[in-house]
């Protein structure tokens, strides 16, 4: 063969193994923008009586034409708790495990399962019943079942319309009471605190991971609609020098803020690695060896705080929670 | 192997400077050019009775580029060039600009090393390092070229399709003995973009070429570029890369009275972010074939090619993919019109005058283009996802007026937009130039007839569910020259477009991924006319009158339906 043809043949086989069509293609599917819609297989629920607290969790089902936005919907018919799970695809295969998306968590109640899709006017409907809510997650210092732990320290100002109480109202993110605080304080910043000691539990510090990055403190708050001037204050206490006492001026002690937000309730969740130290609400430098270590925690302290010139300031409490390897999932 | 003689370098060079050459030149030499241009214009809605926009509008400035050329010593040029502009109507120095317009330093280290630093143009191959001629109003009539002319020359875009960058390069040569006649080694690096000290690096094109020259038949070439980061300039996290390698081969062979060339050119391309925390942003790897079969009679004037490519859906190599022209870019003549003032289509009458849609600067993506006006080349020879063979045959003798070629396109896309279906592309374009001037005239005299006529298409087949694509345009291009007195010519020249059918325009995000499609029910015309006289004053200087009438239609926007009348004043002259 001619030496002066070995590029040309070259340069054809190249050619024709570009031109073979590929499988795949760019971009979104046009079948799933212009093909028609309609529900192949109907919603199914796997188990349609689901008891969390032993951990059980249920399974949806379903099959549509074509790719697309759709969006489940479990909504509390008691608590009006949602769980909201948002997909696209053509094919529904998605377990609840008793999640909420938003607060208050879920009871022992009946619940509306809804599904929806996007630019459809479809909707397809079903219900299903929580027997028993889910089990607590992580190291509780209190979800206010039982009340204030009698082993915290709580300090109140004297000033108008105190309201440092556990209520059960029905209005709980979790279970049936929450802890209020709320009242007006002309001279402070201060309204109250709870100081949560180690030693509520029976341990000199809290049972944590030595692990900052893989700790996390968790709380859910309430900000009613009508007060947006309060802001609470999450102090952590460490013991660096191992004496079983916090120190001051001499350890750690980080801190974090609560302000503003959303009305209603909200999950809380700060990694503990990711805390400061603050000094009247600004970051400054470690007080003590500056490390973080949450298994030297002594000492947790709520702060609710507004401005004094502000008026009547209110927020609510529940489920605090240290839990390990992620956020609180509530 | 042994090498006989190094240093090759540059008897070319020093011709083309005329600095280092060896005839005696002056140590300085004043260079640079000069325009006045005058526009009147005339906006006319046809759709409906436009109260709002102001419908005449004149505009125009006169400007001087002087430039100094000083060589201190036979191996150096230093070359400043400032530009004094003057907007009509600027009063006791009001619309007067200075602007330094270049500025290099070049010239030749050591007898053997070639190098320019600051303003330079640079060029590698079609698909590392090209600047790809605007649509539709490239080699125009001059009637209409002059316009074109004016943008191009503003923003150093020249018939070579180099790119003006600002930077530094480096030439070399070593010639041999045998086996391997000569090697040529060419490195470039410029800054494309400088820190903001807060999320934009400093952001560095650079380029090498390796050249092979076996013999007078064969050539080889290695080709690299890389655009990229400078990590630690900002405080982003992340780096842009985006290398693109290639190979090229050339190959000539004269038998009897035909000259055979084989040219090809293949390679891969990256484009990438790392250290990036964000792991959306896509890595896009892609590949690229091209081989050329060229014919030519050196007699009868006789010539073809035959041209195979493959460009990968995923190519990118945004030296040689940045377009002229930003489709996203503003024009600065009647911006927004009717009665509801939006905004004004951009026309090909912008394309040709509109300096503001003009970029000088590579950009990172792929930029947006207009389907109606070339939906099948956008980013020129290196526009990505297209496999094509292209046919041309053509005719050019110098003992003959007529010179003439056609130019057949057929190809599809590589990878489907939205679905495994391919597009299909196919192009046929006829270009005939009649120069009578030397048959008709002992002196001479310019005259000459130039016509083109372009048709486009691009289908896909649809299914029961999504619409199928059938998008075609038409472009009739005519121009004359006629010098009826010595150095006075009579110009014109006529450009209609017209486009119909459906088309699924891709949506892309900031990383270039397609996220839907925008449907384009495309229903339109441009037409534009030229009539007027040009005097030359020499081959380098001449003054032009033109009158222009533009009419616009398309079915997307009733405000897109107007006409534009248009008188030109154009002085131009170089030096």
């Amino acid at each position: 063969m001619s030496k002066k043809l070995i590029f040309p043949i070259l340069a054809t086989i190249l050619f024709l193994n570009g031109c073979k069509p590929e499988d795949a293609f760019d971009g979104p599917d046009l079948e799933d923008i212009y093909g028609p819609f309609f529900v192949s297989e109907l919603l199914t629920i796997s188990d349609e009586s689901i008891d969390l607290a032993s951990g059980e969790s249920t399974r949806f089902n379903a099959k549509f034409s074509k790719n697309l936005n759709w969006k489940l919907e479990i909504i509390g018919l008691s608590s009006g708790a949602r769980h909201v799970h948002e997909e696209f695809s053509s094919i529904m295969d998605y377990n609840w495990n008793g999640a909420t998306s938003i607060l208050p968590m879920f009871r022992q109640e009946s619940c509306e399962v809804r599904l929806t899709f996007e630019n459809q006017l479809d909707t397809l409907r079903d219900t299903l019943a929580v027997q028993s809510i889910r089990p607590l997650q992580g190291f509780v210092l209190s979800d206010f079942e039982s009340g204030v732990n009698p082993d915290w320290d709580p300090f109140i100002q004297s000033g108008s319309n105190m309201s440092f109480t556990v209520r059960s109202n029905g209005q709980a993110a979790q279970g049936n009471n929450y802890y209020d605080m709320g009242g007006t304080v002309t001279w402070d910043w201060l309204i109250g605190l709870l100081d949560i000691p180690a030693s509520a539990y029976n341990v000199e510090h809290f049972p944590l991971s030595n692990n900052p990055s893989d700790v996390y403190f968790n709380t859910m708050i309430y900000k009613p609609a009508a007060y947006d001037n309060g802001l609470t204050l999450i102090q952590f206490r460490e013991d660096d020098n191992g004496d079983g006492n916090y120190t001051s001026g001499q350890e750690d002690l980080w801190a974090f803020e609560i302000s503003g937000g959303s009305d209603g309730w909200s999950t809380i969740s700060k990694r503990y690695s990711d805390i400061v130290t603050l000094v009247n609400g600004s970051e400054t430098a470690p007080i003590g060896n500056g490390l973080h270590e949450p298994d030297k925690i002594v000492k947790v302290s709520i702060l609710f705080l507004a401005n004094p010139a502000s008026g009547y300031s209110q927020a609510y409490l529940d489920y605090i929670t240290f839990t390990t390897g992620g956020p609180l999932q509530p | 192997m042994k090498i006989n003689y190094i240093a090759l370098v540059v008897s070319v060079l020093l011709i083309e400077t005329t600095a280092m050459g060896q005839q005696e030149t002056r140590k300085i030499t004043f260079t640079g050019a000069a325009r006045a241009q005058f526009y009147s214009d005339y906006y006319q809605s046809q759709n409906e009775e436009d109260t709002i926009t102001v419908p005449k509008l004149n505009s125009g400035n006169t400007l001087v580029d002087l430039g100094v050329i000083m060589r201190p010593n036979p191996q150096m040029e230093i070359q400043g060039m400032v530009r004094v502009r003057n907007d009509y109507g600027g009063f006791w120095g009001a619309g007067v600009s200075f602007d330094v317009r270049q500025l290099y330093v070049k010239g030749v280290a050591g007898g053997i090393v070639r190098y320019q630093l600051g303003d330079i143009n640079y060029k590698l191959t079609p698909y590392t390092l090209w600047n790809t001629q605007q649509e539709l109003i490239s080699n125009t009539p001059f009637s209409f070229q002059q316009q074109t002319d004016v943008v191009n020359y503003d923003h150093f875009y020249n018939n070579d399709n180099s790119w003006r960058q600002q930077g530094a390069s480096a030439e070399m040569a070593f010639e041999f003995g045998k086996w391997i006649r000569e090697i040529e080694i060419k490195t470039v690096a410029t800054r494309l973009k400088t820190t903001d000290f807060s999320q934009t690096n400093d952001r560095i094109f650079s380029g090498f070429h390796l050249g092979l020259v076996q013999s007078e038949h064969l050539r080889f070439g290695f080709n690299y570029t890389n655009v990229f980061d400078i990590y630690g300039t900002s405080r982003s996290m992340a780096t842009f890369h985006h290398p693109v390698m290639t190979v090229t081969m050339n190959y000539y062979r004269k038998v009897g009275s035909w000259l055979h060339t084989l040219e090809g050119e293949a390679g891969r391309s990256n484009w990438y972010y790392k250290q990036e925390q964000d792991d959306s942003i896509p890595d896009w790897q892609g590949k690229f074939a091209d081989a050329k079969y060229k014919l030519r009679h050196s007699d009868n004037g006789l010539y073809g090619s035959v041209q195979v490519k493959y460009v990968s859906s995923d190519f990118r190599s945004i030296g040689a993919q940045t377009k002229r022209v930003n489709f996203n870019g503003s024009l600065s003549a009647f911006q927004r019109v009717g009665n509801a003032q939006v905004l004004r289509p951009i026309t090909m009458v912008d394309l040709m005058r509109e300096s503001g849609l003009y970029p000088t600067q590579l950009q990172t993506n792929l930029m947006a283009f207009a389907p109606q006006y070339d939906n099948i080349t956008p980013y020129g020879e290196a526009t990505p996802n297209r496999q094509a063979s292209i046919i041309k045959v053509g005719y050019e003798n110098k003992k003959s007026p007529l010179s003439a070629s056609v130019t057949y396109y057929r190809g599809q896309e590589v990878r489907g937009e939205g679905t495994t279906t391919l597009r299909g592309f196919e192009r046929y374009e006829v270009d005939a130039s009649f120069n009578a001037g030397r048959f008709i005239s002992a002196d001479d005299k310019d005259a000459s007839v130039q016509i083109r006529v372009r048709n486009d298409r691009t289908s896909r087949p649809g299914t029961e569910s999504v619409p199928g694509i059938n998008l075609s345009s038409r472009t009739l291009t005519a121009g004359m020259d006629f010098e009826f007195k010595k150095q006075w010519h009579l110009i014109g020249a006529f450009q209609l477009l017209t486009y119909t059918g459906f088309e699924l325009k891709s949506i892309k995000d900031f990383n270039d991924e397609i996220y839907n499609f925008s449907e384009l029910n495309l229903e339109g015309s441009e037409q534009l006319a030229s009539a007027g006289f040009k005097y030359s004053f020499s081959d380098k200087a001449f003054l032009s009158v033109q009158y222009y009438k533009f009419f616009n239609n398309n079915n997307e926007l009733d405000e897109a339906l107007f006409t534009d009348k248009q008188w030109m004043l154009l002085y131009q002259i170089n030096f």
